[in-house]
């Protein structure tokens, strides 16, 4: 049916252009114009230049400005080159900071790409109308907005009121310090993580499920594929580029996660909870040190920016494989 | 024969199974909306009591939303909120479309090279670049103006709007613009007739995200809107609701379930869509 | 531009002596400028700003000018982010209400305030040397300490509860009047200690937080403060290893487990929520906690005293948390700025800031702690007379890592230092000499 569309469409088009054509041939500097135009490298940039000037503008130049910023002295009026990175390193707050940001990011990606896959697959086998609904509310809480749904899970979490001790309570089992002992903290932090990702990994892993054609499935059944062979050699090779974007999304807009942390703990107990968004805001904001805050909150931005490269690169090869 | 029944009661049970795993996880996956909901239902003296069941409310109001809607700040911040995310969705829609059009199909210089180097601004946090952003802002004439915000959300929304719209395109079949491109059609019409039709699911998916991020972030409000004319949903309720250190936890929990709604409803209506739209892009990526 | 500035200054020295005929000269000078637009805190007391907009829409009245005021929040920090935002862009509000120690950070970008603070202290009265400690840089003014905002976090303990189970009156230890009780020289840390554990069987603990928060780190503050114990002294030079920050370790380790087990996590709303659920027997804080009960839990709210904190064996300190208005040398408006500023700051305008936010605002003048409403304000009336720092209290207002060097202390005070220092201790059981070690390598990390 969608065919038929494409064909109808197709025609109109070749029918406007046919019309249009006289147009050339009357006028000949509109014509150059009219050929640049028509010129496949010059419309492609054409089309690209809102994005560029958006890009250019609003993220690469405060991006570098701010990487000049992380250059400076305290009071940025000296140029220190490297040495508020250096200085970083030797901190043991700070080297608390990138271990409890790594534990924090990749244990929520590696969470919610688990989970996301688990739904996605539940989803898939149940039947149409019923998986709407089921769908509907799964994916909730990838809907609220985060500030609002972290202030909800904040006062679940309240140390005096707190929901889940009184449930807890209810069976008999002690209080737990949620936010207030360290890996407890922790683990509330990623839980909060994990809850907001997981539906975005459920419906992106859902779209890719469908996308995979039945008959392999069908040919693999045949020929005595059991469950585990069917996900190894079918639904994980189809869905290795959509796996591999969304996890590379999720691990860097992780790794620059502010608002679970700051409104769940602000980084306590003790600093153990804190990441580089909130360390910097502490840093930089509070403290009055811009430039260190600047330096904190660009940390990790050449290593993920280097798995992002190998990432990106590992799927042009693939999809130029599959296109070629 | 005799294994048929048995196939379709293996069947049965993992559809149960299936089923019951779900439940499990909308356990997890809505418990603390459930708990604003039972919050938002109580008054202040109730919640400041501390006493008995959290989960039970034993005078409930609807005095929290009736405050609310009736309160003409959070009228102004919807509003705001509204506008803003529509023009949002439209400006990184038009950048994104005409983008993703031109790196799947009108291979150029460079242009592998962009496709993927527009995914990696996210590697630059909001959180960095709020300070050098505040002098563009503040040379355009835009501090404390809500229109900031047209301009500064569309960064966080369109690489991904880019990406799906890229995956979209490119599953397209050759054929089609090379017919069209032979019958003399400009690349334009190319586009316009054919590609945002046939890409109409890409591109619900694709506004769909561009929503949801413009309705629900909060730093750049947070650092840019300062007066309650010109706030938006998210920081309004944090900034008007919340004094000092004295939560009014029945009305934040009624705002914030309030500010979730129009993005929950578009989900409700827009679901098979943005499946359908993710689709395509999922596997040609 | 440079015109009508040196007018109004010239016209500012008048001012200085005839303070009275105030309204007249505006109406000459800052009406010729125009436009001004300020960024005030956002008051947490319901009406407070209301009060404010009208005292800044009289003075534009009088003096023509077009003022716009935004009131902005502090939750979220959402102030300190504005602020800094604003001094990198070198654009924005032109007067803005700073937070305690965001004076010290942006003075490089603010116009000196000699001249006005200088008049107000010769007609108002002294201020508490920790405003010149936290507003005078390179030996001068930077801002003027603002009405709107600035704080005490004395005690508000519970009357009934400690008659009952501490075996005292606290309306006749603190009682408001000029003179303090019998029984208040032996109001120290010590007997906060007895009271402490007493409530604690009666299953009231006191609600103290040892979080990273402001309200933690102040009350640690004074703790510290009344032990002596620098961590950083005056000179800079990194001094916790010392027999008073040993005691004041070993002290916490006595109290904390008197305490609610969760106090690590305790956020500045914990400490009310636990005194208006009626919980807790006492509390570090400003009045709202005390305004909340009094509206959600009357019974508890008629029950609440304000008091000053214990005293250590190197004197009282009550935590001080006042705000600033200051004014960005890039505004384009400065004089018109500074006369709001002193405008508001005039005793009528300062009472009826402090009378709207029902005593919770302080002014930071000596001359202005006779204004009735402290005195009357209640259930139990007089409830907060002892709110403000009194004379007869023998108490100074102080901040936590104070007398460090200010951009040391921001960094201690910002970070918690303290009651990280004290979690260590009484939460992780480690021992006060690593402790105090950790804490030695954290301040060297401060200074550079």
């Amino acid at each position: 049916m969608e065919e038929r569309r494409v064909a109808e469409t197709l025609r109109a088009a070749g029918a406007v252009a046919a019309s249009s054509a006289p147009w050339s041939r009357m006028s000949p500097r509109g014509g150059g114009l009219r050929r640049f135009a028509r010129r496949r490298s010059s419309v492609a940039v054409l089309l690209c230049l809102p994005l560029l000037a958006l890009i250019g503008g609003l993220v690469l130049y405060p991006a570098l400005y701010a990487v000049w910023l992380a250059m400076l002295n305290k009071h940025m009026t000296r140029f220190v080159g490297l040495g508020n990175f250096l200085f970083l390193l030797h901190r043991p707050a700070f080297q608390a900071v990138i271990l409890q940001s790594v534990i924090f990011a990749v244990s929520a990606v590696v969470f919610k790409a688990l989970i996301g896959f688990l739904l996605a697959h539940l989803l898939h086998a149940v039947p149409g109308r019923s998986q709407r609904v089921w769908r509907g509310l799964l994916l909730l809480p990838w809907v609220i907005p985060l500030a609002m749904s972290t202030l909800g899970w904040w006062w679940l979490f309240d140390p005096s009121y707190s929901a889940f001790n009184w449930v807890l309570n209810v069976f008999g089992v002690p209080s737990v310090p949620g936010l207030g002992a360290t890996w407890w903290a922790r683990f509330s932090v990623i839980l909060v993580n994990v809850w907001y990702g997981a539906p975005f990994f459920m419906i992106m892993y859902l779209a890719a499920l469908k996308s995979v054609p039945e008959q392999l499935y069908e040919a693999a059944a045949i020929d005595g594929a059991g469950a585990w062979a069917r996900l190894r050699y079918i639904t994980l090779p189809m869905m290795r580029n959509i796996l591999s974007i969304t996890i590379l999304f999720s691990l860097i807009v992780t790794f620059a996660n502010f608002d679970i942390v700051r409104i769940l703990t602000a980084g306590g107990p003790q600093d153990q909870t804190h990441i580089f968004a909130t360390y910097a805001f502490v840093a930089g904001i509070q403290s009055g040190d811009i430039p260190l805050g600047a330096a904190i909150s660009l940390f990790m931005l050449p290593i993920l920016a280097l798995g992002a490269v190998f990432v990106l690169r590992g799927i042009t090869r693939r999809s130029a494989e599959q296109a070629g | 024969m005799s294994s048929r029944p048995s196939l379709r009661s293996e069947r049965r049970w993992a559809l149960w199974g299936s089923y019951a795993a779900l439940a499990l996880f909308a356990v997890f996956f809505l418990t603390p909306p459930v708990y604003m909901l039972i919050t938002s239902l109580k008054t202040s003296a109730e919640i400041g009591g501390q006493a008995g069941s959290p989960w039970v409310v034993r005078h409930p109001t609807l005095q929290n939303y009736l405050d609310l809607i009736g309160n003409p700040h959070f009228r102004v911040f919807f509003f705001n909120s509204l506008k803003v995310t529509l023009c949002v969705v439209a400006v990184s829609m038009a950048i994104s479309v005409l983008a993703a059009f031109s790196l799947a199909r009108m291979k150029f210089w460079g242009s592998g090279v962009l496709a993927a180097g527009v995914f990696l601004t996210y590697l630059v946090p909001d959180s960095l670049l709020f300070i050098p952003l505040f002098q563009i802002i503040g040379k355009l004439g835009l501090t404390n103006n809500v229109w900031c915000l047209v301009l500064l959300f569309p960064t966080l929304a369109v690489p991904f709007c880019t990406w799906i719209m890229i995956g979209y395109f490119a599953s397209i079949p050759k054929e089609l613009d090379e017919a069209a491109l032979i019958d003399g059609a400009s690349w334009m019409q190319l586009l316009f007739r054919i590609f945002i039709p046939v890409a109409l699911p890409g591109i619900i998916a694709a506004t769909i995200f561009a929503f949801t991020i413009s309705w629900g972030t909060l730093l750049y409000p947070l650092a840019y809107l300062y007066s309650s004319d010109q706030m938006v949903l998210t920081v309004g309720i944090l900034t008007e609701l919340i004094r000092g250190d004295v939560f009014e936890w029945g009305r934040i929990m009624a705002g914030s379930l309030l500010a979730a709604m129009p993005p929950v409803l578009i989900y409700v209506f827009l679901m098979d869509y943005y499946i359908a739209g993710l689709t395509a892009g999922a596997t040609k990526g | 531009m440079a015109q009508p500035g040196r007018v109004s200054r010239r016209t500012t020295l008048c001012l200085g002596a005839a303070v009275s005929c105030l309204p007249l000269f505006h109406i000459r000078t800052a009406g010729a400028a125009g436009r001004l637009s300020v960024g005030f805190w956002d008051h947490w007391v319901p009406g407070a700003n209301a009060v404010m907009q009208r005292l800044v829409d009289r003075w534009a009245a009088a003096n023509k000018v077009d003022v716009r005021v935004d009131f902005i929040t502090s939750v979220g920090s959402k102030n300190l982010l504005t602020i800094a935002a604003e001094a990198e862009a070198r654009t924005g509000h032109d007067i803005q209400a700073f937070p305690t120690w965001e004076v010290q950070d942006h003075a490089e970008h603010l116009a000196p305030m000699d001249d006005v603070v200088g008049r107000l202290v010769s007609a108002h009265g002294r201020m508490a040397p920790l405003i010149d400690y936290l507003a005078k840089v390179d030996g001068s003014y930077r801002a003027v300490p603002a009405i709107s905002g600035s704080q005490y976090k004395p005690a508000c303990a519970r009357i009934d509860i400690f008659r009952d189970h501490a075996g005292m009156d606290l309306q006749a230890v603190f009682p408001a009047a000029a003179e303090m009780g019998p029984g208040y020289d032996s109001w120290t840390w010590e007997a906060f200690l007895k009271a402490a554990g007493q409530c604690f069987k009666a299953g009231a603990p006191f609600g103290l937080p040892m979080g990273q928060t402001s309200d933690a780190v102040d009350w640690v503050g004074a703790l510290f403060n009344g032990f002596g114990a620098e961590l950083v002294n005056a000179a800079g030079d990194v001094t916790v290893r010392s027999d008073a920050v040993r005691q004041v370790l070993d002290y916490a380790k006595r109290l904390m487990p008197l305490l609610p087990p969760d106090v690590y996590s305790w956020d500045d709303a914990s400490n009310n929520r636990a005194l208006i659920s009626g919980k807790s027997a006492l509390i570090f804080n400003p009045p709202s906690a005390w305004a909340v009960a009094v509206r959600d839990n009357p019974t508890v709210g008629a029950q609440c005293w304000t008091h000053p904190p214990p005293a250590g064996p190197k004197g009282r300190f009550t935590p001080f948390l006042p705000y600033f208005w200051g004014v960005w040398n890039f505004s384009a408006n400065q004089e018109a700025a500074k006369d709001l500023i002193e405008f508001l700051s005039q005793r009528a305008q300062a009472e009826a800031l402090c009378t709207a936010s029902h005593g919770y605002d302080i002014p930071a003048f000596a001359g202005m702690l006779d204004f009735p409403v402290w005195a009357e304000e209640g259930p139990p009336k007089g409830t907060l007379y002892n709110y403000p720092v009194r004379p007869q209290h023998h108490a100074a207002a102080s901040i936590a890592a104070w007398p460090a060097p200010p951009d040391l202390a921001v960094q201690i005070y910002n970070q918690a230092t303290m009651t990280k220092m004290i979690a260590r201790v009484a939460q992780s059981g480690e021992t006060i000499e690593r402790t105090i070690a950790w804490a030695e390598a954290e301040l060297s990390g401060f200074r550079r």
